[in-house]
Order: C-alpha cells, then structure tokens, then sequence
C-alpha cells in the first residue's frame, strides 16, 4: 500500500493574548491513495485547522507533510504554489460563505482554471469549466447564476466543481454536507463518492457527524483537543471503541429508531481549553474513568491492535 | 376539561412582499395534549419555524400574515387576542427556545438578572423572590446558583443554552417551543441537554414542540412526529407508528437519505431534485415532483390528510380509494 | 401556481405582467432594486442631480454676472429683481450662490477622490496585509488624526499659498486618516470572510485576491463611505473660505460668500440665511443618499 500524504508531528499553535494555543499538537497520520479518512471530533478539536494546515492556508509551527515523499510543510509557499497548489484541494464547508458573491456560476468555475492554467486560451477555459459542471451535475443554464440565487445543495456543487477543475489528487472536504438539509446531503455524498472512484481520489473528510464518517471513510481519526486519541478502520470504531471519548462520542449520537434505547453516557463538562495544555491526557478532566496515572503523563498514540492505534494509558482494560 | 392544551386547525401563513408571496404553512392541523411532547421535523424551508412563531404570535410584522386557521390555546383563539394580552400569554403560558443561544441573551445583563426580568414581569413578587427563584432555576438547568452574577459572555455554548433555558422556564409556562434546541451544540452538549430537557419536561408537564430536522433527537424525545413538507403536514402519528411504519413518499425517503450507524450501505438513497419553492407551489401534491410513486393522478389533485388509524395520519393519494382504481387499470 | 389564492398575489402577478422580460438578478441590481424602495435616499439623490444640473447650467439659470458689481443696487433684500437680494457690493447673492454649485461640487469631488486614492489606498494596503504593515500605517495615520482636521487643513494651506489645488491638498491630507480608516475596516471585514481562503485555496495571487475579490465586494461600503466624504469636504471647503484660508474673493464660494455677509449679520441677515442654506441642503442630501446606499449595499448592516 502506498501513503499519498505522511503527517510527522505535525504542529500548528497560534499565540492569543492568553497563551498558546495548541489547535493542532503532534498528529500524526498516513493516508492512503485512492481512501477516505474522517477526521471527526467537536468545535474548537482542531480538525479543520489539519485540514487547512495540509492545504498550507496556515503555516505549521513544525513538522513534516510528505505528499509522496517530499516535505510540502516545510517548503517556500511559492515553490509550494508552482508544485502542489494543483494537487491538492479543499471543499469548504459554508457553501453560502465560501463563494463570491459577486460572479456568476461560470465564472467562479473559470477562476481556479484561469489562476493555475495562465497559457490556456479563454475558449479552453470556459469549455472546461463548463465540463465540470457537466461533472458535479449543474444544468447549463445556470451558468448566468448568481450563488444568492442558488441553494446549498447547487452551491456547494459549485466548490466541487472549483475544487476538480485543477485535477487534484487530494482533497481535504471540511464539512462539506453539514450546511445541507438531509435529502441533499445524501446527492453530495453521492456525488463525491462517485468522483472518488472515476478519478481515484484520496479524500480528507473532516466533520462532526459521525454517521456521515462512517459512511463515506475507510478509515477514521477521532480528535481531542488538537491531539489523533484514536485512528482505525471504519467498521472497527463502531463495534470495538476503546478511548473513553470515543465512546463518549458514539453514544452520544441520537439514533433515529424508537427501539433501540441506548445506555447514555453523558460526559460531565465541556472542551477544556487548549490554551497551554498541562502535560497530562488532555481528556482527563471529563474521563469518567480517570485515574492519577492519566493527570501524570500524557498518552502517546500507540498500536493496540493491527491498525488501532489508540492514545490512552489504560487502553487495554477496554478492549473487548 | 378537553385534553388538548394546544389544538391547530386550519392554519395557514403567508409572507408577502413587494416580490413574492411564500406560502410557508399551507393549511396545517394539529392538537397537543397535556404533558406531550411533539416533534415537529422537516428540511429548510418547511415552515417549521413559522408555526412556531404564528403559535408565539411573533410573526414579522407587515411580512407576515395569517390567511385563515385558528390556534387555540386551552381553548381560547390566539388569534383573538390583543397585543398586550398576548405579551402576557408569551412567557407565563408558551416560551420559545431559539435555536441561536448567543443571539438570545442580553450581552450587558447578569444571567441572573435576565431569569429574574422574566419572573417579575409575570409574577407578583419581590426582586429578590424573583432573583431567589432565578437562582433556583440555574441550579436546575445543571449550573451553579452562585454563578448567577456573570455575564453571558462567561458562559461557554452549552451552558448559554441552559440558561436559555431556564429562561424559558421559569414561569413553568404549559407549553415550552424548542426550534432546533441544540442544532448549534456539539454531540457530547446535545446528548447532556437533550437528557436534561427531558427530565425537566416530565417533572414539570410541560407540553412541548420540539422542531428539528434531526430524527434521532425526535426519536429519543418524542411521543408524537408531525413530518412537514413545503408548509404543510405530510405526515402525522405516533413516533412508534412514523419511525417502524412510515406511509409517505417523503418520510421514507427521508429515512433512507440518512447514513445509518449500524447498517452498511455502500450508496444513500437520494431524493431527486431540489427542495421545492414556497413561492411556487403547484396546485397538486407538492411533492409530487420529487416522488417516486407517484402517478399521474398526483399531478392533477391535491392530497387531503387521511387517518389510517387511530395513531397515524397521512397525506398521499397512495392510501385512498382512487389510487386502486389507478393500479388496477 | 399557489395553494391557496390571496389578493397579495394577484397584485403580484399583475404587476408582473406588465414587465415584458424578467430581469436577470445581480448583486448590482438587488442593490438597485433596494434602493429604488427607499424614499428619503431618492429624495437625496434628485437633490443631488438638480445640484449638479444647476452647476452645469449655472450660466443659463443666473441673472447676472456673479462678478459684476452693481454699485446701484447694493445691499438690497430679497426681491423680484434679485432672489437672494445683493450684498455690500451689489452683487447678486442668487447668481453667487448658483456659481458657487459649480465651485462646491467640483471641489468636493476632487477633494474625496484625492482622499480615496490616498488614505483609501493606504486604508487597503494596511487591511490587507495587516500585522506590520499595518500597524506601521495606521500608527502614523492616528498622528495624523490627533491634530484637527481643519487645523491640519490650514497649517497646509499656510505653507501652500492660497488657491483650488492647494486647498484640495489641504482637505486631502486632513481627511486622509479618516479615508484610510473607513477602507481599512472595510476591506477587513472582506478579508475575513470564507470566499477569500477559498480563492486563497485554488492559489489566486495577493494582487488578483485585491483586485478582483476584495475592492469589488468592498466598493458598496466604498462608495457609501465615499457620498458621505463629499458632505465632509463641502463643510470643510466652506469652513475653511469662512475663515479665510483656501479661497479668495471674489471666488463665489459657498463660504466666501457667508465670510462676506458676516459683518452684516443683523442687518442684512439674507447675505447669510441663503449660502448657510445651501450647505445645508447639499450636506443633507448626500448624507441621505448615504444613508440609502447603506441600506441598498448592506441590507444587514444597519
């Protein structure tokens, strides 16, 4: 198996008046070619500050990204434009936000091609642009469109559409259907799995939904406070959660059937700050298992199981 | 003494502008009983929240308007009261939850300060009865009375939304609208709101509408579903008789175009096409351009709601005589 | 098609017929359509196009020559013969006023546009870039702001000599901070906004981001910020002749004008009352008009 990207201790801390905040602390991670992995956890857990920080629209504090070997973290941002600006891309997950209000359909789908491609001829451009509408399914005559005019489900065919006009191998989708009412979130996710298997892309999925995760990924990462607390294969989250939190995390979930009445478990507290996090498991203060041991040193992401890794020092006692 | 609290007959909004008219209820019915909690689901746009703001009376002015129904509230007509009569009917006999905790609290006020407004603005008693009663109300919404001295702004999320809560329940008002409570919330929030909800609801009888377009959180709070479409009531019963035996189009659909957690499916169910307008409604069955029952006949006459039995109602051609004859040809 | 049939749409639905075409909808167009909606702004805006129609056709709306003295008729009041009256020279104050449309909306124009290029640009750039940059400019901006507009306007004027281009530099540099500030927060509130990392995503170069995503959702605060700058500059033009700095007689500026008639304020009140008018009706319609292109451009901000 081939790892398009390589995450290495990758960090991004932003300073605030109050200290620093760790929105992203030493995650590391392999993706494969051609999979999905979900990266899911709560507001404020540091998953779309990942994303972003893949996409180098932020600058990691330190670490290494391989993307196919080669350390795109770390490198100038022009020579990064000139190389893998193309490659890799991103969906934004307010599709009312994240478009121009001020051009049409065409011509939000021309910029990216514009942008990148400065020797196609005009003709060349808006031909393609056109064929990816085609592609994400927007009618031709929509082309005149304005993004107020459309609604969420279009709009966000619209990011798809700037998105694959470049080609890209890697796309990082931050939350792209939680804007979207039910019925047109099941088109999208349609219609990104569809692309993923015509083209062989390799998806980044960040979102808060974890039956969306489980759908779409083949693997998951759970985040906490900017830290990976477990990574496995999809199926393997669902029937054998062992970090507290994710477990938290899943039977928190509302589950649309009267019948299956659920044994809760309901944290106590919310997020802990990650502003200068003490040196311990960051979950500690909500675990409902915790122990002195978890206030004393902080957990390393370690395999527990073939791929289950899994960061929490007593494990083991919830393996089944 | 009738058992319904709330009882919706015939209920019918519009907006209207220089533009456009949206015809965002379009004849609704429906009754709550006492000490009942009813789920009120449907995509953007389906007129959720304008039942629930004809309900409270807080339709935008001069936008707004109520074509015909009546809403009556333990079986006085809304809609005959004045203003000021209605102002005292909000708070003490219906509150609302909005969806938006930060937007719903006063930034310059103490918390305690906002529950105690509500109190005394409805009740007869002292200033620090009413701060005594606000205090009490925290320490039931799950936060720590002595914190009735802070500002909003020092509250995280979830907690605003308790006081929020608590706010809207401290005149212990019969009927208590929750639109898209913890929609804002994370997973983890939801789940110690939604149990908290709950628990207050059955200790204090409150009837409630909890809108929301999640069904998990219908299924695990509700006694009863009402499933909107395109303003209207397209489904309705039971949250037993919706969940394990849905009748229409939609509401199945609907169920299908969710991810599930325990089951695996390599592709969702999709409904096609787009939400259909508001402001374009055809004369027949509004979904009828998205369905894929239907028959022609569905393109030529309007559903009305039929009971299939004592616990479920629905709006479909599929479950009336005519439509037999229609297969059977 | 509709559900249920209410007058409301039948007047719609008229009203729609007799449109032959359905207009395509635009951002630009939405702004129009709001603005159309909004009487106090259209009151401002046909007053400001009977200004500018009166500065254009000055000459053929005058009576009289506004330089002409006409020693015979001096100081009279308001009369059919002389509108506004004549002042200590027998000038005619209704022609004066009339020239000075001309005088006003001209230099007020170049003032804001100069304002726009400098303290704008300056306004952008530091928004823009922020961080450094930023705080590099708006500090010395702030220097330039905590001394009076006017009083900054005269020192200029002291060292420039008198005259049109030195009293747009003048109000230039005095408004400059003020420009710089208003297209700051502008441009911030764009910056800030999801569509740019998006365009920032499929690596759209800094100049392209600002000039093709950042001026163009900008302009409508711009442009509001800009109505608002020509009230500013015709006030400053008119306090400053007022005092005597900037403009000379016999110029018929606005505030010469009233500068003339002060020492005569009891007993010819007109020489004053009519000027003092005329700024204020010009300075009120632009301010609603302002007000308008606020509502029109930014409906939520309000």
């Amino acid at each position: 198996m081939s790892n398009l990207l390589e995450i290495k201790n990758l960090k991004k801390y932003f300073s605030t008046p109050r200290g620093e905040l760790h929105a992203v602390d030493n995650v590391n991670l392999n993706i494969e070619k051609g999979k999905t992995i979900g990266v899911v956890g709560e507001s404020g857990c540091g998953k779309s500050t990942l994303g972003k920080t893949l996409m180098r629209l932020h600058t990691p504090t330190s670490g290494e990204v391989l993307y196919n070997g080669e350390d795109i973290a770390g490198m100038p941002m022009k020579e990064f434009k000139q190389k893998y600006r193309t490659n890799i891309q991103m969906i934004f997950q307010d599709p009312y936000a994240s478009l121009d209000p001020r051009m049409n359909v065409l011509q939000l789908i021309e910029e990216p091609i514009k942008v990148n491609h400065k020797d196609m001829s005009k003709a060349d451009v808006t031909a393609r642009a056109k064929e990816m509408m085609e592609l994400v399914g927007l009618a031709k005559r929509l082309e005149g469109s304005y993004p107020h005019e459309l609604d969420g489900g279009r709009r966000q065919r619209i990011g798809i559409a700037r998105a694959l006009s470049l080609n890209p191998d890697f796309i990082v989708c931050d939350e792209p259907v939680s804007a979207l009412d039910v019925s047109i979130q099941a088109q999208i996710l349609n219609l990104l799995q569809d692309l993923q298997e015509e083209r062989g892309l390799t998806y980044m999925f960040i979102t808060h939904d974890m039956s969306v995760v489980k759908h779409i990924s083949d693997d998951i990462a759970v985040m906490y406070l900017g830290q990976l607390i477990e990574k496995c294969p999809a199926n393997e989250i669902f029937k054998n959660t062992i970090h507290p939190y994710s477990q938290a995390l899943l039977s928190a979930i509302p589950i649309p059937n009267v019948h299956v009445k659920k044994e809760r478990m309901i944290l106590k507290g919310e997020l802990t700050s990650p502003i200068d996090p003490k040196p311990c498991c960051r979950f500690a203060a909500r675990c409902p298992y915790a122990s002195e041991g978890c206030m004393e040193k902080e957990p390393e992401l370690r395999e527990v199981k073939p791929n289950h890794f899994v960061a929490c020092h007593y494990a083991e006692k919830f393996m089944k | 003494m009738s058992e319904n609290m709330l009882n919706v007959e015939n209920l019918v909004i519009h907006y209207e502008t220089d533009e456009e008219v949206v015809e965002a209820v379009n004849n609704i019915s429906f009754r709550l009983k006492k000490g009942e909690v009813l789920g009120l689901v449907g995509e953007t746009g389906a007129g959720k929240t304008t039942t629930a703001l004809g309900i409270m009376g807080l339709l935008p002015p001069k936008v707004g308007h109520v074509i015909q129904g009546k809403i009556e509230l333990d079986g006085e007509n809304l809609f005959d009261k004045s203003e000021r009569e209605m102002r005292n009917i909000r708070g003490k006999k219906i509150s609302m939850i909005f969806q938006d905790p930060m937007t719903a609290l006063n930034p310059v006020k103490t918390v305690g300060e906002q529950i105690a407004e509500v109190v005394l603005l409805h009740s007869r008693c002292s200033k620090v009865e009413a701060l005594k009663r606000a205090q009490d109300m925290l320490a039931m919404v799950g936060i720590v009375p002595e914190r009735y001295k802070d500002y909003p702004h020092q509250f995280s999320g979830g907690m605003k939304q308790r006081i929020v809560i608590a706010i809207a329940l401290a005149c212990e008002p019969e009927l208590l609208i929750a639109d898209e409570p913890t929609t804002a919330l994370d997973v983890t929030i939801q789940a110690q709101i939604l149990d908290m909800m709950r628990s207050l609801q059955k200790k204090q009888g409150t009837s409630m509408i909890l809108i929301t377009h999640d069904l998990g959180v219908v299924a695990e709070m509700c006694d009863h579903c009402a499933v909107m479409y395109a303003g209207e009531l397209v489904e309705y019963g039971t949250v037993e008789e919706i969940f394990d035996n849905p009748k229409h189009p939609y509401t199945k659909a609907l169920y299908q175009s969710i991810p599930s957690l325990d089951k695996d499916v390599d592709r969702l169910h999709v409904v096609p096409g787009m939400v259909t307008d508001p402001s374009n409604l055809p004369e027949y069955c509004s979904f009828a351009d998205r369905c894929e029952a239907k028959c022609d006949l569905c393109e030529k006459a309007d559903p009305k709601m039929i009971r299939l039995n004592e616990e479920h109602c629905v709006k479909c051609l599929q479950y009336t005589k005519e439509w037999e004859g229609k297969i059977n040809e | 098609m509709s559900k249920m049939r209410t007058p409301a749409m039948e007047k719609i639905e008229k009203k729609n017929a007799k449109r032959k075409k359905p207009v395509k909808s635009t951002p630009m167009r939405e702004s129009w359509k709001r603005f159309k909606r909004n009487p106090t702004a259209l009151i401002g805006l046909g007053v400001v196009c009977i200004l500018i129609l009166v500065a254009i056709f000055a000459p053929l709306i005058a009576p009289y020559d506004y330089k002409v003295q006409d020693y015979s008729a001096m100081m009279q009041a308001p009369s059919s013969a002389h509108l506004f009256g004549t002042d200590q020279f027998g000038r005619d104050i209704f022609s004066r006023v009339i020239y000075g449309t001309r005088y006003s909306l001209i230099i007020a124009l170049f003032c804001t546009i100069a304002a726009l290029f400098s303290g704008g640009l300056l306004g952008i750039i530091a928004g823009y870039f922020g961080g450094t940059v930023d705080t590099i400019i708006m500090r010395v901006m702030d220097i330039f702001q905590s001394i009076p507009m006017i009083m900054m306007a005269m020192c200029i004027v002291a060292v420039l000599g008198n005259g049109i281009p030195q009293l747009v530099a003048a109000i230039m540099f005095a408004s400059m901070p003020t420009m710089a500030r208003n297209n700051r927060a502008a441009i911030l509130r764009v910056r800030g906004s999801d569509y740019i990392e998006s365009s920032e995503a499929i690596g759209v170069s800094q100049i392209q981001m600002i000039l093709k995503h950042m001026i163009p959702n900008a302009a409508g605060i711009m442009i509001i910020y800009f109505v608002g700058f020509l009230a500013v500059s015709i006030m400053m033009m008119s306090s400053m002749s007022y005092i005597g700095v900037g403009l000379t007689a016999p110029t018929p500026e606005w505030g010469l004008i009233l500068n003339d008639g002060k020492a005569y304020l009891t007993s010819a009140p007109y020489m004053m009352l009519f000027p003092a008018l005329m700024i204020m009706i010009t300075c009120f319609a632009f301010n609603l008009m302002g007000d308008g292109l606020r509502d029109a451009f930014d409906p939520k901000m309000k």
